[in-house]
């Protein structure tokens, strides 16, 4: 019988800085049988330090994954400190997925804020892999400064097949600019949608969400498919802790994506 | 016993001295464990011989579940840190136990942990330990002032048919035995006169007469939905303001509350270290901080939260967490009551 609570070997194969906290990690393990799917996350440590959930920036071939890790607490501090060739302790994957798969054919619009991009990359790769499956895509980012938007070497390439609007908070004197400056759902003005037809996930700031899927549900969007990914503290990722416990759900089993209306109005959430 | 099946198993009506000498002679194969008097409490501990027992407590600070199944600390594993760095696994100790004297409340606590630990993961270390470990229920023979169990279907008398492996009901000078597992078939080799409809409405007769002294009731019928609707009401903010001290008691000793927390211990050389998970209370500041903030800063929040989960939130396992036994009522150092608070805002409702 296996303890679920066993890491494994993850060997850094590379790490791209992002922002001024932020970094992309490469990450090889020996398990080629390990997948997961869009939305889903592992718990990422270090012994003597702890494990702290983070979400995987990237789909998984053959071993090979990402994780886009801002450096806010004690696990990720310890991490940020690390060089190409060390390792790092992961487990999972856990939790539920972005429904991609109930999504194709109809159109789609990805919301995020700040790092919450990093959990919808895998689905622009997984979107981008089979382009044809899904109608409009639009990506909408918001960021506090220029600097701080992720994955800035890609987004143009994903400007080929999807739709992308920027917007920052502010803009430094001096630095260059050439996209939006507000909030994220200033930016829902800005494109039409088919609301039946449209499947939304949104991950950012809880205060973001549910200013963006207010936004949306004025605009008619169904609440059967606008889907969120919520932050909660989490210590087993496996539903036994009690830490992550919302309502009656564990948001680390149940969760990090649900429905907004299934986790809306909840004690001690914003939503 | 784990598990839902139902055994058919036999009903003895068994001299107490019989039964007890049967306790003795278990402790060559097991670990025997049951309600000892220490002081002016009862606790559970290991015994070395049936004459510790004592079968007539009221009620225990903690239940034998959350202590010898549920570990309150446990190790979960080892890194070496000489390089390169090795995982080592914990192996589960699985040494046989037998507890005796499990009040209907506490199996069913154990029941629900069942829910957490043997649930959408299995934990080794909980799964071991239960498998090895036999349950013997007894039925309440009076109710303590704390007591709601009779409100939420969990006592005095054991309704459920499995997840434990016998029940004992006092008859004065006898105990009515009901195997519930194949294990305890196999173990109880007593011989005693088959339980019949006079035992049974023997049985009944004494569950009657002890469900009229409960002076706790709590109508649970719609609290799912009257909770939802008043998260603002003044109950939470007046009796965690007031009152509450987040002081974790009533976490500590409720048989149902299974939070943990992991946690990294390193040994004095560095060559070592422990990952631990130890019991963990939503009534402490930091339970539910992420960066950047915390979804429960305010006391309020917190108490509400544990009330909520205990006798709402029925949704998470389809059943709900409280079992009655009163414990947090009991070693509330204020005296906070969660019958109280939800009869609170069902009053208030009603007007």
């Amino acid at each position: 019988m296996k303890n679920p609570l066993l890491p494994i070997k993850a060997v850094i194969t590379g790490i791209k800085r992002e922002t001024e906290d932020t970094k992309t990690y490469s990450l090889s393990i020996e398990d080629s049988l390990y997948t997961a799917r869009p939305g889903q996350f592992n718990m990422v440590g270090y012994p003597g330090v702890g494990e702290a959930p983070v979400s995987l920036s990237s789909t998984v071939s053959e071993g090979n994954f990402q994780h886009t890790i801002r450096s806010v607490g004690r696990v990720t501090e310890f991490i940020d400190r690390f060089n190409k060739g060390d390792v790092m302790y992961v487990r999972g994957p856990y939790g539920s997925c972005w429904p991609l798969n109930s999504a194709v054919g109809n159109d789609i619009l990805l919301v995020a804020g700040g790092v919450g991009l990093a959990p919808l990359r895998p689905v622009i790769q997984e979107i981008l892999r089979r382009r044809d499956s899904f109608g409009m895509v639009t990506l909408i980012c918001g960021s506090r400064s220029p600097d701080n938007i992720l994955f800035t070497s890609e987004i143009d390439g994903w400007r080929k097949d999807i739709a992308v609007f920027l917007t920052v908070d502010e803009v430094p004197d001096g630095m260059n600019w050439q996209y939006d400056v507000g909030l994220v759902t200033q930016l829902l003005n800005k494109t039409t949608f088919k609301p039946e037809e449209t499947f939304s996930f949104i991950c950012g700031p809880e205060i973001m969400m549910l200013f963006v899927a207010r936004g949306l549900f004025i605009r008619e969007f169904l609440p059967s498919r606008v889907y969120l990914s919520l932050e909660r503290r989490m210590e087993c990722g496996i539903a036994q802790c009690g830490h992550c416990q919302h309502g009656s759900k564990f948001v680390c089993r149940d969760g990090p994506v649900f429905l907004y209306k299934d986790v809306s109005r909840l004690p001690d959430g914003l939503l | 016993m784990t598990g839902e099946n139902v055994f058919q198993g036999s009903n003895l009506l068994v001299p107490k001295d019989s039964f007890f000498t049967f306790i003795d002679s278990l402790r060559s194969q097991y670990r025997v464990l049951g309600p000892v008097k220490e002081r002016n409490h009862a606790v559970f501990r290991e015994i070395t011989s049936s004459v510790d027992l004592f079968m007539d407590y009221r009620t225990t600070m903690l239940s034998p579940g959350k202590m010898f199944i549920y570990r309150p600390r446990e190790d979960i594993l080892k890194f070496r840190m000489e390089l390169p760095i090795s995982i080592e696994e914990v192996e589960p100790v699985s040494e046989k136990q037998v507890i005796v004297g499990i009040h209907p409340c506490d199996i069913n606590a154990i029941r629900y942990l069942d829910r957490t630990f043997l649930g959408s993961y299995v934990d080794t270390f909980y799964k071991t330990r239960r498998e090895n470990t036999i349950l013997i229920g007894l039925n309440c023979t009076q109710v303590s002032g704390n007591c709601f169990c009779s409100s939420v279907g969990s006592g005095p008398f054991l309704k459920a048919q499995s997840g434990y492996d016998m029940l004992l009901t006092d008859f004065g000078e006898n105990y009515l035995v009901e195997l519930k597992s194949k294990e305890a078939h196999e173990l109880f080799l007593v011989g005693g006169k088959e339980a019949g409809p006079d035992e049974w409405s023997l049985k009944s007769e004494k569950e009657e007469s002890l469900l009229k002294s409960f002076k706790k009731t709590i109508c649970v019928d719609g609290l799912d939905n009257l909770f939802m609707k008043n998260l603002d009401h003044p109950v939470w903010a007046t009796t965690a303001n007031e009152r509450c001290l987040s002081c974790s008691n009533c976490v500590m000793v409720c048989p149902t509350c299974f939070c943990y927390d992991l946690k990294d211990e390193v040994s004095m050389d560095l060559k070592e270290i422990k990952r631990i998970r130890q019991l963990d209370a939503c009534q402490d500041f930091r339970f539910s901080e992420v960066h950047g903030g915390n979804f429960r800063v305010r006391r309020a929040s917190r108490l509400r939260q544990w009330v909520i989960h205990n006798l709402n939130y029925t949704g998470q396992y389809d059943t709900i967490k409280t079992v009655g036994c009163g414990r947090c009522i009991t070693w509330c150092p204020t005296n906070i009551d969660l019958t109280e608070m939800a009869k609170e805002i069902q009053r208030s409702t009603i007007r």
